[in-house]
């Protein structure tokens, strides 16, 4: 399995390459004023909750071979963390954080009036829902959430294939969700439930699944799908299916349902008003670029940017057929608060 | 302020002298400076988290910079819970429980190792130090592993019974019980075996000598004698349980047995966290904390009564116990088994495995090194774990000296005494978030550069762990008898001199293994360096939680052996260093 995508993968490299040179061909003037000026600046404080192993570090490393003369500082952590240090940097008119991204970056910082709207020469071939049409951000991930099952304790026949199946007694005890109050956890789900059914007949659904007794693990959904591969729960409510595919190529017994409606989210990138402006949108353009993409491809996520495709197509609503609600930052801050309402008050 | 000799009759007043009057310490001012010092060092490190507290707990949340007004929601809110009653109920049972089984078990391995002649006892040092030096989240994952419904004891039951039910569910109150308790007996051993170490001989083998049973002599001498120590610990260890967030959301979360602390945690992962809550109920933590407190200093006051290290020769001779030293050779293993060895497998396994899969036979074909391969090839971690021992060693060198000062003013109470134990006590109700943003404003706020720095760190470090360090300052100088005080004082020694060369030295193997110890936690310590890590200031525990929350969780107990080797392999420098001190010359320490 892993010998075969090894090979598959020069083959791409080529395509990417001659790929990404056309792109850049008109955009390479703007490109080297930018890069003269961040040059000037000479380094940029990258705040990110991304994989340092799997992503971080292979694009640090792409960009500044790319680029010599920009360094990247890197500071990694949870995204709360993250969030709460730039908010309190900026409230102490200190701001170090040149860019970040993540779910709840917007809603987080574009009231604290710190973000800088900004748009690259990606903006023109970025489809509309993966950017603010103000520049305030811009998605550089794409994230499916599904419901996963582990194949040893779930045969096929028993898989549930939609949300009415989930409500069967013999689920009840046995489903197991993250306990991150975010559109990644239960508030996504239930949006995508009241979008799907209407908010009379979804609400009336989250009653009967509260009965269920789904187990909430106070961790992410990366946690909550490695104990269904460990056999702890048989199935995960909701889940990134990448995640899925990730370990299941090495062997594990864990399989992503295409469930409909999956929840869609995005790791939004932001730029802030930070000491580094020039420095943090070259980043962003390599971000976004073919080249920044291929790197996110490699680590197995996907990318926004539609000409470089996922490792595993069918991760992504259009190639794998199945429906999918992506609630727009605007949507989120207003709903939020009523999703994690109505999940204190069914599920907790 | 001064000596008050309030309730210092009864029975165990005849085996010391009172303490004569306040000018023992001298007169007036020359009275206040030393403690005036520390107090001022105190309020330094102190305030500014408290200040911080009552700020957040008093203001609105608000979106973006602006500021909040002032409001008394959050407290209200935490009556607001509708299952407060149960909560409450749940966090005493929990940390009641949880306080008495690591007391109980720590306390007896430490007398059986310290004061038995009962085999295997540095087999209980190695535990407790590997057990310290072990990430908390991997202790956390592997006991839920080892325990879990995919564990050996439930796959060996279902393979007995044929069935598919549950020997054991971890996820309940005995769960969090058991794994809490174990989580804390190696500190109660390592405080207790300090104890014991310095009891008196004397008054043991009088009692022997008047046919005394070795139980009798256990009971009405040695544990009497360590009694502050025991409560003392006691009260520390129930208002960290009583506090803690880990166990009682990791266990109890799926299981929806609610704490005090879980709707805080949740109210924390929200987006953005409701700082709020939390403080509101740190504040009234630190209230009933306070009261605490007073309770037992105006118990501690009596301190002299317990006071064992006295002018004459004090090295505690072991007991023999016969055949029964078989028995706590058991107990010593029984230690090892629970608290070391059975975790140790579970994350030996789950390292060697390319996906966290139940421990069966059919599983060992997918036995690989792989994890160990990505730890060992990646540079980054020698810079971590530089980090790390730095910024772990100064805080527990700074954290004991501060300490060391304060137990000795406190105990012999100095004027402000009273003063100075509340204020070294209040970090225990901390929660490290808090102390990060504090420390996070204050870094950003002060106009040196300190932000993002190692130092801010430390700092944090010192903050948090000062009380730890002050429980083995306190209980070490509580047990030096006033008299080799006095008789330097007599000699014409004045107070520095008598710290420097009487309770220093005596103190030092108290003062040690609370450095130890402070290391240890800090070096796998995780919410406060998470906020406060800069690019280049990143720590070992903020990898390992990147790495968790990132589906590399079988590498992250790849990584979490090396680096409990790694700890061990430093502990055991340390104790090589420090052999000599630490076993003063003979008595039965490592």
């Amino acid at each position: 399995m892993k010998r075969r995508s090894r090979q598959g993968l020069p083959a791409c490299r080529v395509f990417a390459a001659a790929v990404a040179l056309l792109a850049a061909g008109h955009a390479r003037a703007d490109e080297k004023v930018l890069y003269e000026a961040a040059k000037k600046e000479g380094e940029v404080n990258w705040y990110t909750g991304l994989i340092q192993n799997q992503v971080v570090r292979p694009i640090v490393a792409g960009f500044e071979k790319k680029y010599p003369g920009v360094k990247i500082n890197v500071t990694g952590g949870r995204q709360t963390e993250i969030n709460l240090k730039i908010l309190n940097e900026a409230k102490a008119g200190k701001l170090q954080a040149d860019l970040t991204e993540g779910s709840t970056v917007v809603e987080t910082f574009k009231p604290a009036g710190i973000i800088v709207p900004y748009k690259g020469p990606w903006a023109k071939e970025l489809p509309a829902q993966y950017q603010d049409p103000a520049g305030y951000w811009r998605a550089i991930v794409l994230y499916f959430l599904v419901p996963a099952i582990n194949t040893e304790m779930v045969k096929p026949a028993d898989e549930p294939k939609t949300l009415e199946d989930l409500l069967d007694p013999k689920w009840k005890g046995k489903m197991a969700w993250t306990a991150e109050m975010t559109i990644g956890g239960p508030p996504g789900f239930i949006a995508a439930v009241l979008k799907e059914m209407g908010e009379e007949k979804g609400k009336a659904y989250l009653k009967k699944l509260a009965t269920q007794q789904i187990k909430t693990v106070p961790s992410n959904p990366r946690v909550v799908l490695d104990q269904v591969i460990a056999g702890q729960y048989p199935l995960a409510l909701i889940t990134y299916n990448h995640h899925s595919v990730i370990s299941g190529r090495k062997g594990a017994p864990v399989k992503w349902l295409k469930m409909e409606p999956a929840v869609g989210a995005m790791a939004m990138s932001v730029l802030l008003k930070g000491p580094h402006p020039n420095a943090a949108k070259l980043l962003i353009d390599y971000l976004l670029s073919s080249d920044g993409a291929q790197v996110i491809r490699n680590a197995n996520y996907i990318p926004s940017n539609p000409k470089v495709e996922a490792l595993d197509p069918t991760l992504k609503p259009e190639k794998g057929g199945f429906k999918a609600v992506t609630p727009s930052p605007e949507e989120i801050e207003k709903n939020v608060g009523k999703w994690i309402g109505i999940y204190k008050e069914l599920f907790q | 302020m001064t000596d008050t000799v309030s309730g210092t009759t009864g029975a165990g007043a005849k085996l010391s002298r009172r303490p004569k009057s306040a000018s023992r310490h001298g007169r007036g001012l020359d009275a206040w400076l030393a403690p005036g010092a520390v107090i001022l060092v105190l309020v330094l490190l102190v305030a500014p988290p408290i200040l911080i507290l009552l700020q957040t707990s008093l203001t609105t949340e608000t979106k973006g910079l602006a500021d909040g007004h002032f409001t008394l929601e959050h407290f209200a809110g935490l009556l607001d819970n509708p299952r407060l009653y149960v909560s409450t109920w749940n966090s005493l049972v929990f940390s009641a429980s949880s306080t008495i089984l690591s007391i109980l078990f720590g306390g007896l391995v430490a007398w059986i190792v310290v004061r038995s002649n009962a085999p295997f006892g540095p087999l209980a040092y190695i535990t407790a130090i590997v057990s310290l030096g072990t990430p908390y989240l991997l202790h956390v994952a592997a006991w839920t592993f080892l325990l879990g419904r995919t564990g050996p004891f439930n796959e060996a039951w279902r393979g007995l019974t044929g069935g598919t039910t549950l020997l054991l569910d971890v996820y309940s109150m005995w769960g969090m019980v058991l794994i809490q308790g174990m989580l804390w007996s190696p500190l109660v051993f390592l405080l207790m075996s300090a104890v014991f170490r310095r009891s008196n001989a004397e008054m043991e083998e009088a009692a022997r000598m008047c046919g005394a049973s070795i139980a009798q002599t256990v009971w009405h001498i040695s544990f009497k004698l360590a009694w502050p120590a025991i409560t003392g610990m006691a009260l520390f260890v129930f208002i960290r349980n009583l506090e803690s967030f880990d166990v009682p959301v990791l266990i109890g979360g799926p299981a929806k047995i609610y704490v005090l602390t879980t709707d805080i945690y949740l109210s924390m992962t929200e987006m953005p966290p409701k700082m709020g809550h939390a403080t509101a109920f740190s504040l009234i933590l630190i209230g009933v904390v306070s009261v605490a407190l007073l309770f037992y200093s105006r118990f501690a006051k009596n301190a002299d009564r317990y006071a064992s290290v006295t002018g004459k020769g004090y090295r505690p001779r072991p007991f023999d116990l016969g055949p029964w030293r078989w028995v706590g050779g058991a107990v010593v293993i029984v230690n090892f088994l629970l608290v070391l060895l059975l975790p140790l497998i579970a994350t030996l396994w789950i390292s060697l495995m390319p996906f966290v899969r139940p421990m069966r036979l059919s599983a060992l074909k997918l036995l690989t090194l792989e994890n160990y391969r990505v730890v060992l090839a990646e540079p980054r971690y020698l810079e971590l774990a530089f980090n790390t021992i730095t910024v772990a060693a100064g805080a527990a060198t700074a954290a004991m000296a501060l300490a060391l000062l304060a137990g000795w003013l406190v105990v012999r109470r100095w004027p402000g005494s009273g003063l100075i134990e509340q204020l070294i006590n209040i970090p225990i109700v901390f929660p490290g978030i808090v102390v990060g943003v504090a420390l996070l404003i204050l870094s950003l706020k002060l106009p040196i550069p300190l932000y993002g720095t190692l130092a801010v760190i430390m700092l944090a470090f010192l903050i948090r762990f000062l009380p730890y360090g002050m429980r083995y300052a306190h209980s070490g100088v509580m047990q030096i008898h006033r008299e080799l005080e006095e008789a330097a004082s007599i000699s014409g020694a004045g107070q520095i001199t008598i710290l420097r060369r009487v309770v220093l030295p005596l103190l030092v193997p108290a003062l040690l293994s609370g450095w130890l110890f402070i290391f240890l936690i800090g070096a796998n310590e995780l919410s406060m360096s998470v906020l406060l890590a800069g690019p280049r200031t990143q720590v070992m525990a903020v990898a390992m939680l990147d790495q968790w929350s990132s589906g590399q969780s079988v590498e992250v107990f790849a990584l979490g052996m090396c680096w409990s080797l790694f700890m061990t392999l430093c502990a055991l420098i340390f104790y090589a260093l420090t052999r000599r001190t630490m076993m003063g010359e003979g008595d039965g320490g490592l």
